[in-house]
C-alpha cells in the first residue's frame, strides 16, 4: 500500500479538546522532514549525517522531501555542513544564522529552532541523540508542544494515516514499542549514533540552500567557559573494528588483565556489559547495549557475558560475533557465530598464544 | 540555595522478567527502587547543600507508593518531599510528566535550581529534564558531572561535564534545570536519624490534582501526543551459532580456523 498525499491535508483536530497551553495547530498543514544537523569543531556530526538515512527511507514514504537545518554563528562551517548535508541525501537546507550563535548554548538554539519550525511547519523532525543532541531535541519538542520519542532504532510510517511510526525498545530490549503522534506535528523522534548508517556521499547532488539571517537572538543563559579535548588514546567503541568484551564472569583482576592482553594482541579496544561498568572495570562510555553504544565492529569477542537481550541489542551490527562463556545455556551462544563453551581462564591464555603465534607467522613472511 | 530534586520510584528492572508467552512484563514480587541514576542527582545536590546551605525539596509525580523514594532521598538528607499523585495523572507520556513537575515547581516558588538524574532505568527517555526547563523557560545543562562554582550574589553557577571526546565548564545562570550524569557521584547512604526524623515529621506533602487545579486536557492521557500503537517482539539477527565443547586446546585451534575461514583476522 503506499500513501495517499491528500490524506496529510485532510488531516485535522478539534481544537477544544487540546490543552490550552498548546497552541492550536492543524497537522495537515505540515509537510516535510526536518533533520538537524549538530555542528561540531566546525564541521557537521557524523551522527546528525546518519539521521538522513532514516529520513530517506520516511520521505520516499510519504513523498516528500528532506531539510536539513543548521544554527549557528560562523558562515563558512554552516555552508560547509550544508553542502555535507546535501551530499548525503538532504534535497535542500535551510541555515539560521546570527553572528551571536557562534557558540552553542541548549535552551537558546532550542528556543530559535522551535520558532522557525512553527513558521515552516515540518511535520517530522529527526534529531541525533548525541549527549547535545538529548539536551536541545526534547527542550524543542516540548516548546512546541510536540511529541518526542527518544532512541528509536527504526522508523516507518502508517500508510492509512501518514503518522510516522516511531519504533523503540522500552524496558528491555526484548520487545520493541510502536509509538505515534496522531494529533499533533511536528513529530520528533531521535536515535543514537551508530544505529543508522551514514548516506553514501555524493558530490553531484544539489539543493537549495536556505539562510535565515536573525535580526536578533534570545539572551544566552548558558556560557560556555572552556571546553578540553580529550585527547583520544584509543578509537572509541563505536568505531573500532576489533573488540574484545568482558562481563561478570571475567570481573576479577586477573581475568580482566587477560582480557585485555587478549585485545592487545588483537589490536582491539575493549569494551563490557553494564555489570563490567557497574563492578568499576571500564567507564559507561565502554558500555556495549541497549543503555550503552551500539558497536559495529568486524570482529566481537564477548566473555563472560550472559548475553542478555539488553547487552546483545549493541551488537545487532557487528560483523563476526564470538563467544566464550563456561555455561552452555548462556544466551550469548544465540546471539553468536562461534562459541566455546569453556572458563575464560583456561580459554584466554590459549587464544592469547594462537593469536601471537599468528601474529609472528604474518609479519615474518611480510 | 532552594533546591528541587525530581526523583523516579521505578520497578527493579534488573529484576523484572518478561512473560514469552504474552510478551508483557511480570511485575508481580518485584521490587521497587529509587531510580539508581537519581542517587547521583540526590548525591550532587547534598553536596551544594553542604557547601552552601539552603533546602532540597524532592518532589516525583507517581502513585501513592513512590512516597517511598521520597523517604530513601529524605533519609539521604533531603529535607522534605512532594508526591504529586492523582489518577488524573495516569497514562503520561514525557509532556504530560514534565507538565505537572514544572507546575509542582512553580507552586513551591522561588526555585534556583532543579535537579534531575540522567534518565530513568524504566523508560531512559532522559527526556523530563530538559522538558521542564521549556515548561520553565528556564536553560538547561544535560550532563553535569561536577560542580566548579557558585557566586550567591551573581547568581551564577559553574558546571563542568564531560561529552564524548570532550570537557566543558558551563557558567549557568540561575534559576536553572541540570541532568546529573549517571555513575558520577557516590551516593551517600541513607541515616537511620533521618529516617526516623522523616517518620516524626512527616515532610511529605501529597498533592492531588484538587490542589493544583490543572486543566485535565493537559495532564495524563489526554495531555500526551504520543501513544503505544502496538508492541512486537524484537527480530533475531540471523548468526551461524556453531558452539565447540570439549578440550580447551582443540576449542582455540577450532575457533581460529573458523576466523580465518571468515578472513576477519586482522593479520
Ligand atoms: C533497561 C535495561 C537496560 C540495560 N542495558 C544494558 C546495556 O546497555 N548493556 C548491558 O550489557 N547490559 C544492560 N542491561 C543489563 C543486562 O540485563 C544484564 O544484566 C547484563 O548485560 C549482564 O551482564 P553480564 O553478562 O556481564 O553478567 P551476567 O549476566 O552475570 O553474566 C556473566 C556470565 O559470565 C559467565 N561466566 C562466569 N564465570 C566465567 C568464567 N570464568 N569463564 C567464562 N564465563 C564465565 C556466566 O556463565 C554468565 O553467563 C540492561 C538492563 C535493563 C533492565
Ligand atoms: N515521574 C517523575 N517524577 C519526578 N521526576 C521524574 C519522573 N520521571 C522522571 N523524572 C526525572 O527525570 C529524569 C529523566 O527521566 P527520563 O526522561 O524518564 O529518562 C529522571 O532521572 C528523574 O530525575
Amino acid at each position: 500500500m503506499s500513501f495517499d498525499p491528500s490524506v496529510r491535508k485532510k488531516k485535522k483536530v478539534d481544537c477544544e479538546k487540546l490543552c490550552p497551553e498548546w497552541e492550536c495547530r492543524q497537522p495537515g498543514e505540515f509537510e516535510g522532514i526536518w533533520v538537524i544537523g549538530e555542528i561540531e569543531d566546525g564541521k557537521i556530526h557524523e551522527a546528525s549525517l546518519q539521521m538522513l538515512t532514516p529520513a530517506r527511507d520516511i520521505a520516499n514514504k510519504l513523498q516528500t522531501w528532506i531539510e536539513g537545518v543548521l544554527i549557528g554563528g560562523d558562515k563558512e562551517a554552516l555552508e560547509e555542513a550544508a553542502k555535507e548535508m546535501i551530499y548525503h541525501g538532504a534535497d535542500k537546507v535551510r541555515i539560521i544564522y546570527h553572528p551571536d550563535l557562534k557558540v552553542y548554548s541548549a535552551d537558546q538554539y532550542a528556543l530559535i529552532l522551535s520558532e522557525v519550525a512553527k513558521q515552516v511547519k515540518p511535520e517530522v523532525i529527526f534529531v541525533a541523540a548525541t549527549l547535545r543532541g538529548r539536551e536541545f531535541g526534547p527542550y524543542i519538542a516540548n516548546t512546541l508542544r510536540a511529541g518526542i520519542t527518544a532512541d528509536c532504532t527504526n522508523f516507518d510510517v502508517d500508510m492509512k494515516t501518514g503518522d510516522v511510526v516511531m519504533i523503540r525498545p522500552p524496558f528491555g530490549a526484548i520487545m520493541l514499542a510502536h509509538i505515534k503522534t496522531p494529533t499533533r506535528r511536528p513529530q520528533m523522534g531521535t536515535a543514537r549514533p551508530n544505529v543508522f548508517p551514514v548516506p553514501e556521499r555524493d558530490e553531484s547532488r544539489e539543493g537549495e540552500i536556505t539562510w535565515v539571517e536573525l535580526d536578533n537572538v534570545p539572551p544566552k543563559r548558558t556560557f560556555l567557559e572552556e571546553v578540553k579535548i580529550i585527547p583520544q588514546t584509543e578509537v572509541p567503541i563505536e568505531k573500532a573494528d576489533y573488540i574484545v568484551s568482558g562481563g561478570r564472569g571475567v570481573a576479577t583482576k586477573e581475568l580482566w588483565s587477560l582480557l585485555e592482553e587478549l585485545a592487545k594482541e588483537l589490536g582491539a579496544v575493549v569494551a563490557g556489559s553494564r555489570k563490567a561498568v557497574d563492578m568499576g572495570f571500564i567507564p559507561h562510555e565502554k558500555q556495549v547495549g541497549q543503555t550503552g553504544k551500539t558497536v559495529k565492529p568486524k570482529l566481537y569477542i564477548a566473555v563472560g557475558i550472559s548475553g542478555a537481550a539488553q547487552h546483545t541489542f549493541g551488537i545487532r551490527e557487528a560483523g563476526i560475533v564470538v563467544a566464550i562463556n563456561k555455561d552452555p545455556d548462556a544466551p550469548i551462544f544465540k546471539a553468536a557465530d562461534y562459541g566455546i563453551v569453556g572458563d575464560a581462564k583456561d580459554i584466554l591464555p590459549l587464544l592469547i598464544e594462537e593469536i601471537r603465534k599468528l601474529k609472528q607467522q604474518s609479519q615474518k613472511s611480510n | 540555595m532552594r533546591i528541587v530534586l525530581g526523583i523516579k520510584w521505578v520497578p527493579n528492572t534488573q529484576a523484572v522478567r518478561f512473560d514469552p508467552k504474552t510478551g508483557t512484563l511480570i511485575r508481580e514480587g518485584v521490587p521497587s527502587i529509587v531510580n539508581p541514576h537519581d542517587l547521583d542527582a540526590t548525591e550532587f545536590a547534598l553536596k551544594l547543600k553542604d557547601k552552601f546551605g539552603g533546602r532540597i525539596t524532592a518532589i516525583t509525580m507517581a502513585p501513592p507508593a513512590a512516597i517511598m523514594g521520597l523517604q530513601h532521598v529524605i533519609g539521604m538528607g533531603v529535607d522534605d518531599g512532594i508526591l504529586a499523585s492523582d489518577r488524573a495523572f495516569a497514562g503520561a507520556d514525557t509532556l504530560a510528566t514534565s507538565y505537572v513537575l514544572a507546575k509542582v515547581i512553580e507552586r513551591i516558588g522561588d526555585v534556583d535550581l532543579v535537579v534531575f538524574g540522567q534518565e530513568t532505568i524504566d523508560s531512559s527517555t532522559a527526556h523530563i529534564g530538559a522538558q521542564v526547563a521549556s515548561w520553565l523557560k528556564l536553560p538547561y545543562v544535560y550532563y553535569v558531572e561536577e560542580l566548579v562554582d557558585y557566586d550567591e550574589s551573581k547568581k551564577e553557577i559553574v558546571f563542568r561535564r564531560k561529552l564524548e571526546d570532550r570537557e566543558e565548564v558551563y557558567k549557568v545562570k540561575l534559576p536553572a534545570v541540570i541532568s546529573v550524569a549517571m555513575h558520577s557521584q557516590k551516593p551517600r547512604p541513607v541515616r537511620m536519624s533521618y529516617k526516623i526524623r522523616a517518620k516524626l515529621e512527616n515532610p511529605i506533602q501529597v498533592w492531588t490534582n484538587k490542589d493544583m487545579g490543572l486543566d485535565p486536557r493537559c495532564i495524563g492521557l489526554k495531555g500526551s501526543p504520543t501513544i503505544v500503537a502496538g508492541i512486537t517482539w524484537t527480530p533475531e539477527v540471523p548468526r551461524k551459532k556453531q558452539v565447540f565443547k570439549g578440550d580447551p586446546k582443540e576449542a582455540v585451534k577450532w575457533l581460529i580456523e573458523k576466523l580465518k575461514e571468515e578472513g576477519v583476522l586482522p593479520f
